[in-house]
């Protein structure tokens, strides 16, 4: 794979993560550059979510810093994140149930549609352009993961699968330069888990998209990864590209099991 | 067979996301606002006016108002009668205190009275959700009515807070007869569900139904859940504050606090419950079905007890009322959750292939 990996975009350093007593992350430190597909794994209950979340402002770590774009990141609310362009989806699919996919994917561009709620009850000014240029946008995103068929479904009634694909679209749409992938394909058959990795590899290839992603599938996370990040009990244990990771002693026993 | 779109193409993303897609759709709608503006005040009697129609369409656009917040913006409210009342009182003073005010002007601002009490009340909607927010709202409806009663200034020192509206003045010209206290109430509602449709189908209700129904991805995709949720209880008691001037100025003429009763909500949430919980049209069903089924039965049981020679009381009467009525809400609440809007939909699919069985 050949690709233009460029500067560090975003670097945590030393971040650490409680609930009450119970830490869930502890003094972590790692980077992430332009364009690369980096993985975060680890055993269940690591802190591989709570990493995400620290990342688009859904929790605020109690030590540690944040610097996007090289500067420091202060206090942050989750729609901060997404003014930041960072987009992601979730572990448990987190999509509106009572809405098709198109207006699923619609409300990925929000942040981008600026009319206010009177021109919306009398449709006129900005309201109608917007609605029409962004169903345009929308559409470019239902082609690329190819889902015209289903547009006007309802999600709720979508076989698991392919909601996991239109969360993905809805992140898409909000064209992110950094996307935050929480087990994406946890759940899905082989040739689910196929397309999926195509479309994560075109989205950044064709966009130039940064990738983080969450993973079990040892299989998977070693193909397209750029760099892996390692994370055992609120603690990174590894970090460094797929190969490196592999044959790293603290990640084989974290993950074979060691006696204590 | 007559409802099937084939042969309707749409080239356009214009033509895709109009109002109404379907063609029959839209003939339909132009037909039923051809008869509800030229045809009903041709052919309606005077009490099927002040009794019937002007009832329908004020309580349908309270079902309306509760619907934006309850069915879309999925924030439970027990308050709507306090903000119908909040309405009927806002539009007395401004006509009473602002000379020279003219009517509309006056509803309009018992309305943004109404939105400005409801966004008070929707405050605690940032912290609690479900349940514990109803008993919240349940605060604004007893806490309203109270007010009311309790200074007199509101209801220019009237005795136990009972006011009686002014002359219905449009443009200079006075309404008098039902009918035409119908067709202003029938504008009003026509261009508010407009209104409230445009809404919904655009960034405005896609926020609130992303609120509705999973609030932390709305806030991960950029929507901002404090100004979503308050504007959905402004926009709500907007709708439920008009609804309220229309209900005393249109239909009573003389209202008091006590009037805009805890039962009020209750039949207000009823009708959306029953009409369609997040259905613009359900609300209008949901109105009509609560408000003509005491009707019906007035009329059906006396005959059906006759016809099988049964003793019968108006006692009787009002007894079965109550327990048809309770049936009904249980029966929508397990057979059908999302209401008579539903029913209406899967009837338009399977007639859709009607007579063809595939």
């Amino acid at each position: 794979m050949s690709k233009k990996i460029g500067d560090v975009i975003l670097d945590l350093q030393n971040i650490s993560l409680r609930f009450g007593g119970v830490k869930a992350l502890t003094d972590i430190s790692f980077n992430v550059k332009q364009h690369e597909i980096r993985a975060i794994i680890g055993p269940n209950g690591a802190g591989k979510s709570s990493m995400l979340n620290v990342i688009n402002g859904v929790y605020h770590p109690q030590e540690g810093k944040i610097f996007w774009h090289g500067n420091e990141r202060k206090k942050m609310e989750p729609h901060m994140a997404a003014q930041q362009n960072i987009a992601r989806t979730f572990q448990n699919i987190a999509l509106f149930k009572g809405m098709s996919v198109l207006d699923n994917i619609m409300t990925g561009r929000i942040t981008k549609m600026k009319a206010n709620f009177i021109e919306h009850a009398l449709w006129f000014g900005r309201a109608r352009k917007e609605e029409l240029e962004h169903r345009k946008k929308v559409e470019e995103v239902i082609d690329f993961l190819e889902i015209q068929h289903i547009r006007k479904t309802p999600v709720g009634r979508l076989p698991y699968g392919l909601q996991k694909r239109v969360e993905l679209g809805r992140a898409l749409a909000a064209e992110p330069s950094m996307l935050l992938l929480d087990e994406p394909m946890a759940g899905m058959n082989v040739e689910e888990k196929q397309d999926m990795c195509r479309f994560i590899l075109d989205v950044n290839d064709q966009f130039g998209t940064t990738i983080v992603l969450i993973e079990h599938d040892m299989g998977v996370v070693m193909d397209i990864s750029d760099r892996v990040v390692v994370l055992d009990y609120g603690k990174k244990i590894g970090d460094g590209v797929p190969d490196e990771v592999k044959n790293n002693e603290d990640v084989i026993k974290a993950y074979l099991g060691a006696g204590h | 067979m007559l409802y099937r779109e084939a042969g309707q193409f749409k080239t356009t993303y214009a033509a895709d996301q109009q109002l109404f897609p379907i063609r029959q759709d839209r003939i339909g709608v132009l037909v039923l606002l051809a008869v509800a503006f030229f045809g009903v005040p041709l052919l309606a009697s005077e009490y099927w006016f002040s009794a019937i129609l002007i009832p329908f369409l004020i309580f349908a656009l309270a079902a309306l108002g509760l619907n934006i917040l309850t069915g879309y913006a999925g924030q439970l409210s027990l308050g709507s009668a306090a903000f119908m009342a909040v309405g009927a009182y806002a539009a007395y003073n401004f006509q009473l205190r602002v000379e020279g005010i003219p009517l509309l002007v006056s509803f309009i601002c018992a309305g943004l009275t109404a939105a400005g009490v409801g966004i008070l009340f929707g405050l605690p909607s940032l912290r609690i959700k479900g349940f514990y927010l109803a008993v919240a709202t349940l605060a604004a409806q007893f806490f309203i009515v109270w007010c009311l009663t309790k200074f007199p200034w509101l209801s220019n020192n009237s005795s136990s807070g009972v006011i009686s509206t002014q002359k219905l003045i449009i443009f200079g010209h006075e309404l008098n007869t039902p009918v035409e206290k119908y067709l202003l109430v029938l504008s009003i509602v026509v261009f508010m569900a407009l209104a409230a449709k445009n809404m919904v189908r655009s960034t405005t209700g896609r926020a609130w139904m992303a609120v509705r129904d999973m609030d932390v991805a709305a806030s991960v995709i950029g929507i901002r859940l404090m100004p979503t949720k308050l504007l959905a209880f402004a926009i709500s008691s907007f709708y439920c504050g008009v609804a309220g001037a229309l209900y005393a100025f249109c239909y009573l003429g003389s209202v008091e606090p006590d009037g805009f009763s805890l039962e009020m909500s209750f039949k207000i949430l009823f009708m959306i419950i029953i009409g369609g919980v997040g259905s613009i049209m359900g609300s209008f069903l949901g109105a009509a079905f609560i408000l003509l089924l005491p009707i019906f039965l007035d009329v059906a049981l006396p005959f059906f007890a006759e016809l099988f020679g049964l003793p019968f009381s108006s006692a009787t009467v009002s007894h079965i009322q109550i327990t048809v009525f309770g049936a009904l809400i249980m029966f929508f609440l397990i057979v059908e959750p999302h209401g008579l809007a539903r029913l209406w939909q899967i009837a338009k699919e399977k007639l859709r292939l009607w007579p063809f069985p595939h």
